[in-house]
């Protein structure tokens, strides 16, 4: 495959009033040379990587803090992957995670945008001996 | 600059490191150029005899098969990196980055090449999230 081709994710922070659909048909709206498809998630778009780059500069505009993005290393619909196939997809459970603490990530940005310093976090601390004994009594009840 | 993530194939990081103007070192890109070539059948799961050879510059004979054939894909991209950022807490179970070890290596390589690192821990809450994006967002500022 051409290297200039580009495969790229673009979620859907959960917070988003956006639809993949409503994404699918912007980029068609867009008319760029790319090829889109919904996912769960958001979309996956593929074509020449400048009008990949353009597309998602685009369709970020729609909510800056709430759309994310990364490139994927398999191609659009390929048979390894697509589940249409019966393609597994053993990265989806870390997609799954990260795309859970996307609304997170979004209040770290608006905090980064306002300029404004956040206060550090408590330390994470280890499970008293305490609370260890209550869930085992619980658990083995 | 180019930024080595840790773990590779993450999309908070990766879209955080793009976000504020830097290139990001992934797995997925490395691996952009097996699964399209035409000489792996099922690709990433088969290594070819190259690869083998490859890893021992990363990981000793003596060193799990299974780490070695990850080196050869994570190898390249620390030697490329010109600072890092190392996201700790990682789902470890999930995935490619299924292998503890090899993240261990992986981080020790990047440590000894001496480029500046970050180290972070996934976020669990509002407050963790907002100190995670503004270290994210000082670093890369200061690498510019």
């Amino acid at each position: 495959m051409d290297s200039e081709i580009e495969t790229r994710l673009i979620f859907i922070a959960p917070t988003s009033d956006l639809t993949p659909d409503r994404i699918a048909r912007f980029i068609h709206n867009l008319g760029n040379e790319v090829t889109v498809k919904e996912t769960c998630y958001g979309v996956v778009v593929e074509g020449p990587k400048e009008a990949v780059r353009q597309t998602l500069g685009e369709v970020r505009k729609l909510d800056p803090n709430r759309i994310f993005s990364k490139v994927r290393a398999f191609p659009v619909g390929d048979v390894r992957r697509c589940r249409a196939h019966h393609g597994s997809r053993p990265g989806f459970a870390q997609l799954e995670k990260e795309w859970k603490d996307l609304c997170l990530v979004e209040q770290g940005l608006i905090c980064v945008e306002e300029g404004e310093r956040p206060p550090t976090p408590k330390k994470r601390g280890r499970l008293p001996i305490k609370e260890l004994r209550k869930i085992v009594d619980e658990v083995s009840q | 600059m180019r930024i080595f993530i840790m773990p590779p194939n993450s999309l908070i990081l990766y879209d955080l490191v793009e976000r504020f103007g830097h290139e990001p070192l992934s797995l997925m890109k490395a691996l952009r150029e097996r699964v399209t070539s035409n000489e792996i059948e099922a690709p990433p799961l088969n290594i070819t005899p190259e690869d083998v050879k490859m890893g021992l510059k990363y990981a000793a004979i003596e060193v799990p098969s299974g780490i070695r054939g990850r080196m050869v894909v994570y190898g390249p991209l620390i030697d490329q990196a010109d600072a890092a950022i190392f996201m700790e807490d990682a789902p470890y179970s999930f995935g490619c980055v299924g292998c503890q070890r090899t993240n261990e290596l992986a981080k020790l390589l990047v440590r000894k090449r001496k480029v500046p690192i970050l180290s972070l821990d996934y976020p669990s809450n509002e407050e963790e999230a907002k100190d995670m994006v503004y270290k994210v967002k000082e670093f890369l500022e200061g690498l510019k």
